[in-house]
């Protein structure tokens, strides 16, 4: 305290004994020397050495890299770690130096130092950078690439039947060319991220008897509370009334129409709409037991077959289901317009009755690399937003 | 002699206080709070990122 009021003291004071210049120009020459040394750090920070100088990033990304065309090529070009990953404009690359005290955070306490922990990670932190590429349409990409400067006849057909377009649009890199410098996670095309946060949500939804509820997946139904008879399979955000708890388990009457034609296996929504509701083992779709029938010989006359409105009680898992549908519908819309954005204009899902939609889905889904659940859930929430659906339709 | 001898030793105390607070001051005290204040900043804005902005956006 003594020191801090005797330097106040001798602050406050113009000086005595040193001159102005000698003030002037030791201030100077100290500010040269800070800003230089803030600069030399800086850049420190953004070389390949001390990137690499962590072995979670030296082991995995690193080694990666040197796979592909960003590490060795014809002309002798080479990305190194922060041209692609630090942002360039001064503001983003100082608050991408501070995020990187989580980074440190992470090494200190080990969150991604074996190569599992590290792969149960990839696609959270893929996702981080993927969503940073959207966000500034692959920026860091263009401060080589630039479509002005693609030659399109140097290109092979296949590449400028893409390119050419994305051009057009000046479309972000990364859209599709993600996996280009490291290895895509190995659930890519298996896990959604929002539907594996919706599912993770409805572990902790509390289900009151008497209630309805939607299913977040599919689950498998069964005849008996333990679940050792499985009777078939519900599918995703599906209806289900919730009649009784027990241990894990929980008792669901699917309420639902399907064909009286064949062993009526699957049950669908609606009357005549193949939005389909769950799939049954052939034994319990044939057990009038299990079955309860309210309404039979109902006929579509567009395709002249009988339906019938049945009730089924089953046994299935608990913590799969959501109080409502519409976090599951925006889920799925989100992911329809981006999965069909990439390539077109997606048609908007009232553009077609719910009896279009599978075929017209199933033409185009295999260019996307919609998971199979995802599918599923997506091609749902076209058919219940489809003209059938929707009172200012075509 | 005695008064003469005492002011030059108060004259020489004071020269090297008046050097220790300087130097401490342009040499630790300012480049301390000028990388605060980047940090300080740098923080800000990534918060903004997380919370309200979005990741950075073109030309950000």
């Amino acid at each position: 305290m003594k020191i801090l009021a005797a330097l106040w003291n001798t602050l406050k004071r113009p000086p005595v004994h040193i001159s102005l210049g000698v003030i002037i120009i030791v201030s100077f020459l100290g500010g040269i020397i800070f800003w230089g040394g803030f600069n030399t750090a800086m850049e420190v920070t953004n070389t390949e050495k001390f990137c690499v100088s962590c072995h979670e990033m030296e082991n995995n990304v690193y080694q990666e890299l040197q796979q592909t065309v960003h590490w060795s090529n014809r002309s002798g070009v080479r990305a190194i770690c922060s041209d692609c990953h630090v942002p360039h404009n001064w503001t983003d690359k100082i608050a991408r130096k501070m995020q990187a005290s989580k980074e440190v955070w992470g090494a200190i306490f080990g969150t991604i130092d074996t190569p599992e922990k590290f792969e149960a990670k990839r696609l959270e932190l893929a996702q981080h950078e993927w969503s940073r590429f959207k966000a500034n349409g692959s920026q860091e990409c263009r401060n080589c690439h630039d479509y002005d400067s693609m030659d399109w006849n140097a290109m092979s057909d296949e590449a400028r039947r893409f390119m050419e377009p994305a051009a057009e649009r000046s479309q972000s890199c990364v859209d599709c060319h993600k996996g280009i410098a490291h290895q895509l996670p190995q659930q890519m095309g298996s896990v959604d991220p929002l539907l594996a946060g919706l599912v993770r949500e409805a572990t902790s939804v509390r289900l009151d008897e008497g209630e309805t509820y939607y299913s977040a997946k599919s689950v498998d139904l069964y005849t008996d509370a333990e679940r050792t008879e499985q009777a078939g399979v519900l599918q995703v955000a599906t209806e289900v009334k919730v009649l009784e708890t027990r241990d894990d388990s929980v008792k669901l009457a699917i309420a639902a129409w399907r064909k009286e034609k064949g062993f009526g296996r699957v049950l669908y929504e609606d009357f005549g709409q193949n939005i389909s509701s769950a799939v049954l083992d052939k034994d319990i779709a044939q057990d009038g037991a299990m079955i309860e029938t309210h309404q039979s010989d109902v006929v579509d006359e567009l395709t002249g077959l009988p339906w019938g409105q049945v009730s089924v009680t089953l046994w299935a898992e608990k913590g799969a289901y959501l109080g409502k549908r519409e976090a599951l519908w925006e889920t799925a819309g989100q992911t329809y317009r981006d999965a069909c954005s990439v390539c077109h204009t997606e048609p908007a899902p009232e553009h077609f009755d719910a009896n279009t939609w599978p075929a017209m889905f199933s033409g185009m889904v295999g260019f996307t690399n919609m998971s199979a659940p995802t599918q599923e859930l997506v091609l749902k929430y076209l058919q219940m937003h489809s003209s059938d659906f929707v009172d200012a339709a075509h | 002699m005695g008064e003469a001898n005492d002011q030059g030793e108060a004259r020489s105390i004071g020269k090297r206080r008046e050097w220790l607070a300087f130097l401490f001051v342009t040499a630790v005290v300012v480049p301390f709070l000028t990388i605060a204040a980047v940090v300080g900043y740098g923080f800000v804005v990534w918060m903004l990122q997380v919370f309200v902005l979005g990741p950075p956006g073109h030309g950000g």
